[in-house]
């Protein structure tokens, strides 16, 4: 081509319009949707992964007895339905901490972050286009995990009343699970490394939030850290929604809103203020585009 | 072994996959080259002409899809092991990857030196001294992802000299230099060459260095080799095309000047014009330099611009290039 | 330096001599400074050793002690059974991964190239990959051992006959994955995204070896039964245990005939692994895919 018409290519005026938003965050969706479904093998294998995980906790539950389950006040379903609701909703903890880095991770990899961010999109759009698509893959885990344990003989409390406060339980461990994902995606920034607060948390709180068994078993100094986790709060607060069908009415759940809300609320800008500087530091020694 | 490299009909065909569709790409397209041992060989050609895919053919890299080469008198197919003793290998456009940005420069270099078989103490010595050169010896125990990229590109280079290899092969090796270092890696080949003996096949996309270095050069364009010839014989292809170049100190109003001298019936076209230090150079192809000389002069003259020459000009590599690229004819 | 000093120093050469210890070396000791390097990741996937262990120790409260008899190792207790489990698993699962992750790295930072255009034969990295491998396994395995038998006062069966049994059956169990491991490197190579193969097999073997139940409760689901008695990870757990809970050594009848199961599949697979390996090189030579940038 000759160098004439590329510049009258160029320089050929179109009018600017402001895309909408949303157009922004489903073109991320879309094009998230296309790179991924490029690796099918993948859909398949996070598939089985999860259902073998699933499976093992099915036969584990055969071995176990369910009755410390039941002295913690998760009345139906036993050990196997306490230990699936809690792998299954580690879909949403893993998704809440690890989507944001992840996908700045990857823009990274593919030396795809600088030029994002010299369009014209605003990074807040960008992160919430990223983290569309990851919310999607991990809400389909998510039900099938619960299908595929109902079908193995997992038992839930279902009324409108007690799915409807499960809802807003989940959205909580969400939005507090975000914050711990936001800042340390501020520390990754600056620090240039795999992020130590993500590894710490999640073992941590697997550890002492009851994931894989009743709190009571810990020892006190263990379930007092517990206290600290928003995953101790969401996870008992679904349990006793799905397993005892309690509902807003129940004192205990109250407790575990409120907690789960103060800790968002103190989390919050905490983590806004580390993601700042984290991103500050990083645009300063023009490091956005390294991993 | 009559010729360090010696390809027959090497053929690269690659089949791209896009959306269900194949497409193939003829990378290189039945390229014939010899090199003699001891030749400073340049490859010359634009972005994806192929020179890349045939240096790495060489290198045992990439399969040929048809055709085969002779590097060091072993073919390429059938004895890659004795091929990969006989070259080292420089790749300027990764950039600087394809080092271990998690080991320091002497580890990198000394891990090279160990699967090239690098006999111990003479590795300590070269590394040691290849460091200095390239004024890497203060940075040495920094890990690589911590150098620019300048300083990656040196350690590259260091690494395929080490071996003390009969062949370099050197692919773009001044992209990402600055000025200075890639005239100091410039005397360095041209050192190996000329004291040692070294074959070297230099890649490149920039004329200047090519006609500097090379004893000849081959013009790849689509995969195809357009010209091979030194680089006297390529610029005597232009003979019949005449040039004077002007140099202008002064000048109100470049553009009709430019159009002004265009106008003179002896001037066929006008080639090009740049600025050089504080002049402006223009080149008008004509018919007879020495008739156009003076008549050049005086228009200048008349229209009141300040030169301070008028005279033939040599074509250059450079007008080869376009001229075979561009594909016209003479 | 000046460019004459230079070529002086190259003009006295010395003769270039193979050697596939070097070249082994090479690869082990460049690949152990290059783990060194992350040094964050060491201290934290030490941390999440522990914190696994822990989390099986509390597990462990709720399991009713009368079910793991059913294993056939008498009367253990489940964490110690667990225990035995996990280590072996984790330790196989890096070992054979190893191989793929780091052929992965090396194609994406572009230094997959120079090797191979360097005299190494691809058995010899293979090799160093692997004993970097091995070592660096071995340190999380002794770990999760240590704080079992430390902290949590697992009674485990330690004394030179069973730590010397234990190290064999290790051995052998990572031979006999060898060729697996050597295969989903090979076709990593071609396929570059991941190792899908190995992560099915890390979860399939958890799964099916038994590593949290006594393999009797698959009997109920004959295929997937079956499907564990194929994998040679179940022989290699079942003799770990005897050895580690209840004592036997590498010459009780029944570690032999796992042990000679792991033989089997060891001679079966690792040259099919090579095989499909040098498939995959040869193709990306063809594709030109060597590196990817
Ligand atoms: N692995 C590959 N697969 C498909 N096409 C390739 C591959 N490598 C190079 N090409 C294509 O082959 C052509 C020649 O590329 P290259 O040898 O890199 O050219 P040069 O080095 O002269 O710039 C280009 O069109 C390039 O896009
Ligand atoms: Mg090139």
């Amino acid at each position: 081509m000759e160098v004439e018409k590329l510049v009258g290519i160029i320089s050929e005026e179109v009018p600017r319009r402001k895309t909408p938003i949303y157009r922004v965050i489903l073109s991320f969706v879309v094009r998230d949707f296309k790179v991924w479904w490029t690796y099918k093998f993948w859909l398949l294998l996070d598939i089985s992964g999860m259902v073998l995980f699933v499976v093992t906790y099915y036969i584990f539950s055969l071995i176990t007895t369910s009755q410390q389950v039941q002295e913690a006040g998760y009345v139906i379903g036993g050990y196997f339905t306490f230990a699936l609701i809690g792998i299954a909703f580690q879909q949403y903890v893993h998704f809440a901490v690890q989507s944001i880095n992840e996908s700045i991770r990857e823009e990274q990899w593919n030396g795809t972050m600088e030029t994002i961010l010299s369009t014209a999109t605003d990074f807040r759009i960008f992160l919430l286009g990223e983290v569309c698509f990851s919310f999607i893959v991990s809400s389909a885990l998510l039900l099938m995990s619960l299908l595929v344990g109902f079908i193995l003989g997992a038992r839930f409390y279902v009324t409108p009343s007690s799915i409807l406060t499960a809802i807003i339980l989940t959205v909580l461990l969400i939005a507090s699970h975000m914050d711990i994902g936001i800042l340390s995606t501020g520390v990754i920034m600056k620090v240039k490394q795999g992020s130590p607060v993500t590894w710490a948390f999640s073992w941590l709180s697997q550890l002492v939030s009851g994931v894989f068994y009743p709190l009571k078993l810990l020892p006190w100094y263990l379930e007092w850290v517990g206290k600290a986790f928003p995953l101790t709060y969401s996870l008992d607060g679904i349990r006793l929604c799905l397993q005892s069908g309690k509902d807003l009415t129940s004192p205990v759940i109250i407790t575990n809103i409120v907690s789960l809300v103060i800790f968002i609320i103190v989390a919050t800008p905490i983590a806004l203020y580390v993601f700042k500087i984290g991103y500050d530091a990083a645009r300063r020694d023009g490091s956005l585009g390294q991993y | 072994m009559e010729y360090a490299v010696e390809t027959s009909d090497l053929t690269k065909v690659f089949e791209n996959k896009e959306e269900g569709v194949k497409q193939y790409i003829k990378a290189v397209d039945h390229v014939n080259i010899k090199v003699k041992h001891g030749e400073f060989f340049g490859l010359l050609g634009p972005n994806g002409a192929g020179k890349t895919t045939l240096i790495k053919m060489l290198c045992t890299i990439i399969l040929p899809t048809e055709g085969t080469a002779k590097v060091n008198g072993y073919d390429i197919i059938k004895e890659p092991h004795k091929v990969r003793s006989s070259f080292g290998w420089f790749h300027g456009e990764t950039g600087g990857r394809s080092l271990y940005w998690r080991l320091n420069a002497e580890d990198n270099l000394k891990f090279y030196a160990y699967l090239q078989n690098v006999p111990k103490d003479i590795a300590e010595k070269r590394i040691k001294a290849l460091l200095e050169f390239f004024e890497l010896t203060k940075d040495s125990k920094k890990l690589v992802k911590d150098y620019s990229t300048g300083m990656k590109v040196k350690v590259m280079l260091a690494r395929a000299l080490l071996h003390n290899p009969p062949i370099l092969f050197m692919d773009e090796p001044t992209i990402g230099l600055d000025t200075i270092s890639a005239v100091e890696t410039r005397r360095l080949l041209k050192a190996l060459n000329s004291e040692l003996g070294k074959t070297i096949v230099f890649t490149s996309h920039n004329m200047f260095e090519v006609e500097q270095l090379c004893e000849r050069i081959a013009i790849m364009k689509d995969g195809r080799v357009i010209a091979d010839a030194p680089p006297s014989v390529l610029r005597e292809m232009l003979r019949d095309v005449h040039a004077v170049e002007v140099e202008i100190r002064e000048v109100d109003d470049l553009s009709k000047t430019v159009e002004a001298l265009s106008n003179l019936s002896i001037v066929k076209k006008v080639m090009d014009a740049k600025n050089e230090s504080s002049n402006v150079i223009v080149r008008l192809q004509v018919d007879d330099e020495y008739e156009a000389i003076p008549i050049v002069a005086s228009k200048l003259h008349s229209l009141g611009v300040k030169f301070s020459a008028v005279r033939r000009s040599e074509p250059t590599l450079e007008d080869i290039f376009v001229k075979l690229t561009r594909g016209e004819e003479t | 330096m000046k460019v004459e000093e230079l070529i002086k120093l190259f003009k006295d050469d010395k003769p270039r001599l193979s050697s596939e210890v070097i070249h082994v070396w090479a690869v082990f000791w460049a690949n152990f400074k290059i783990f060194l390097s992350y040094r964050t990741w060491v201290i934290m996937e030490t941390i999440s050793t522990v914190a696994s262990i822990a989390m099986y120790s509390f597990m462990g409260l709720q399991v009713d002690a009368t079910r793991v008899v059913l294993a056939g190792y008498g009367e253990v207790d489940w964490l110690s059974f667990a225990l035995v489990g996990v280590a072996t698993a984790n330790y196989l699962w890096m070992c054979v991964s190893r191989l793929s992750h780091s052929l992965q790295h090396e194609i994406r930072e572009g230094t997959l190239e120079p090797i191979i255009t360097s005299l190494i034969s691809m058995r010899s990295y293979i090799i160093g990959q692997s004993i970097r491998g091995f070592l660096v396994s071995g340190y999380f395995m002794l770990g999760v051992i240590v704080v079992g038998i430390g902290v949590l006062r697992t009674p485990l069966i330690i004394n030179l006959e069973t730590i010397l049994s234990f190290i064999a059956v290790i051995l052998l169990m990572v031979l006999s994955y060898a060729g697996i491991g050597i295969m989903a490197a090979g076709l990593i190579l071609v396929y570059k995204k991941g190792d899908p193969l190995t992560f099915l097999f890390a979860s399939v073997t958890e799964f099916l070896g038994g590593v949290l139940f006594p393999l009797k409760y698959l009997e109920n689901f004959p295929i997937l039964y079956v499907m564990a008695w194929l994998m040679p990870y179940t022989y290699a757990l079942d003799a770990a245990r005897r050895i580690l809970l209840n004592g036997a050594t590498l010459l009780s009848p029944n570690v032999l005939l796992n042990v000679t199961v792991l033989i089997v599949y060891t001679v079966i697979f690792i040259p099919l692994g090579l095989k499909v390996f040098k498939w995959g090189i040869n193709r990306i030579r063809h594709e030109g895919t060597v590196a990817t940038y």
